[in-house]
């Protein structure tokens, strides 16, 4: 239950993807680049660098059984890489939208994915075999805001959204020609592309990260005021819990089991919630036990402070005793996680190991190995 | 130091320590641009409330929070005259430095004497504690600064006088 690998990638990563086989990751270090990193006997190496997009990449996925990288971008395009040979080759992506793209995620069969923008739109795109390229199908006027988060229920047609303007929606994306007409969805094969399943409208302010449940009866999203929100039976008959907590809001949340979710933000430390028997979410714990045991924590301040004085302390702002300065938290991150991955071995429903990624720079991949040492 | 100083700062430290949970965020309204949103104030769904902390009417500091911009205000204390035109002086001179202080803004916000202004951008390259006892400290020095600065100015009036006086014994 802590962190087992830590890897400085670059000044600041924006977001990563795994592989299928978990030993490659694709990360872009907040610019127009995704990095593809290996790891070659002990140490990461870069195998490749896809280039293409001209402006800062905002959401990477790499599909499981298919092995294509999806990358979106601020500069409004979007492209699907297919490893041929030794090369990435891209395919572009007619998304049609005039603003950033902000978040991708492939569909759970692979036939789609989605585009969150800045556009206040969604794309949905599948691929045309005759044209050779990926066409999208927008869900338009939904949104007031930016849409901050997609996220694709397990039946593959339902899709869950978050904006800026505080709601967090649910679409169906039933496209005909893709989808099955019997793809076991029950009532949601019925519904339309673009029409809209539910409209939770719980935060007042921005929602961010919204995840399903590996089984899909669960929804998760947090809010920028501190609080995550857990829809169960959305389709049907949703009832909602909310949860506040007193540290900064989350960025990204992800659920190991059915009753057990990890969230990652602003607070540098993953956050670890969970449901009781009678299906009570609450927060349980941070997941990075912080060093601050009375000495050691005395021992950190004066030598960090020796080190201030070596290294220009005008920038750092000399240290005072009149208001006590902040402190360095001395997790495993230094600045706001912005991502969250399972990393999934074939087969598993519970998420036994993650890693996360944030503006530090850093890669972290955290263990769980034990669960009933983490509801206590 | 006034214990009232020290509530005054650790209220403020409070307030940025909540309100710096900044992220990269594109402009909604222009195509390929990246602005920060509380200077632009386009989109009324990105802004926060703004928080005003006062110490008393001379002595206030606004924070404006948005979704990738906060913009940080503050009202110096001018207790006379003399200590009004150095402040006005010595902040003029910081803000023709703003280069140099990279979150510094070139031009205070209306009603207050100097502003600053963090974007996501310093939240990556900076670490956020830092960023914050920078401005925390600036904040407990510029009172410092201006009162040291006004001790000069009387000596050396009184000086100047003294010699300019002794001519006519």
């Amino acid at each position: 239950m802590a962190a087992v690998a830590v890897h400085q990638f670059a000044q600041s990563i924006t977001c990563h993807a795994w592989s299928p086989d978990q030993t490659m990751v694709a990360l872009c270090p907040n610019n127009n680049e995704v990095h593809i990193y290996k790891f070659i006997k002990d140490r990461w190496e870069k195998l490749h660098v896809l280039y293409k997009h001209d402006q800062i990449i905002s959401g990477i996925d790499w599909s499981i059984r298919s092995n294509k990288i999806v990358t979106v971008s601020h500069d409004r395009n979007s492209y699907v890489w297919n490893q041929e040979a030794s090369e990435w080759v891209p395919t572009l992506v007619i998304l049609r939208l005039n603003r950033a793209a902000l978040c991708v995620q492939w569909s759970p069969k692979e036939n789609k994915f989605a585009v969150g923008s800045g556009a206040k739109t969604v794309c949905v795109c599948y691929y045309e075999q005759e044209n050779n390229w990926w066409v999208s199908k927008l869900i338009r006027k939904k949104h007031n805001s930016s849409v901050t988060g997609v996220a694709w229920h397990p039946n593959n047609i339902l899709l869950a959204t978050t904006s800026t303007d505080g709601k967090c929606r649910v679409f169906s994306t039933f496209i005909k020609g893709v989808d099955p007409r019997d793809s076991g969805a029950g009532s949601s094969n019925e519904l339309k592309f673009g029409e809209q399943i539910a409209q939770l409208d719980l935060s007042f302010t921005w929602a961010f990260g919204v995840k399903w449940s590996p089984s899909g009866n669960t929804l998760a999203y947090a809010g920028h005021n501190s609080m995550i929100y857990f829809i169960e039976d959305v389709e049907s008959s949703p009832s909602a819990q909310t949860v506040a907590f007193r540290d900064l809001p989350l960025r990204d949340v992800l659920f190991v089991s059915e009753r057990m979710l990890i969230g990652v933000g602003f607070d540098y430390n993953p956050m670890v919630f969970a449901a009781d028997e009678t299906g009570l979410w609450s927060f349980v714990k941070f997941l990075d036990e912080k060093k601050t045991t009375q000495s050691s924590s005395k021992y950190g301040s004066q030598f960090s402070e020796a080190f201030g004085k070596l290294y220009g302390q005008s920038k750092q702002g000399a240290s005072n005793d009149t208001v006590e300065p902040s402190r360095p938290r001395g997790g495993a991150h230094e600045n706001c996680i912005t991502c969250i991955v399972p990393l999934r071995k074939g087969g598993e429903t519970v998420v036994k190991r993650f890693s996360t990624s944030g503006l530090d720079g850093k890669l972290v991949i955290w263990e769980l190995d034990n669960y009933i040492d983490l509801l206590q | 130091m006034a214990n009232t100083l020290r509530l005054y700062l650790t209220c403020i430290r409070n307030t940025l320590e909540a309100a710096m949970c900044l992220q990269n965020f594109p402009c909604q309204e222009v195509e390929r641009h990246n602005k920060p949103e509380v200077e632009l104030k386009t989109s009324p769904e990105l802004l926060l409330n703004p928080v005003l902390i006062c110490r008393n009417e001379a002595e206030k500091c606004l924070i404006e929070t948005s979704i990738n911009s906060i913009r940080i205000s503050m009202k110096v204390k001018q207790a006379d005259e003399l200590e009004n035109i150095l402040a006005k002086k010595f902040l003029r001179f910081l803000s023709m430095r703003a280069e140099a202080f990279q979150v510094l803004r070139r031009k205070p916000v209306q009603g207050y004497d100097i502003s600053f202004l963090i974007t996501n951008y310093h939240c990556e390259d900076m670490h956020k504690h830092k960023l914050i006892d920078f401005i925390v400290q600036f904040m407990e020095d510029i009172d410092k600064e201006i009162s040291e600065l006004k001790l000069s100015v009387n000596t050396r009036g009184r000086l100047v006088a003294t010699e300019f006086l002794k001519q006519f014994i």
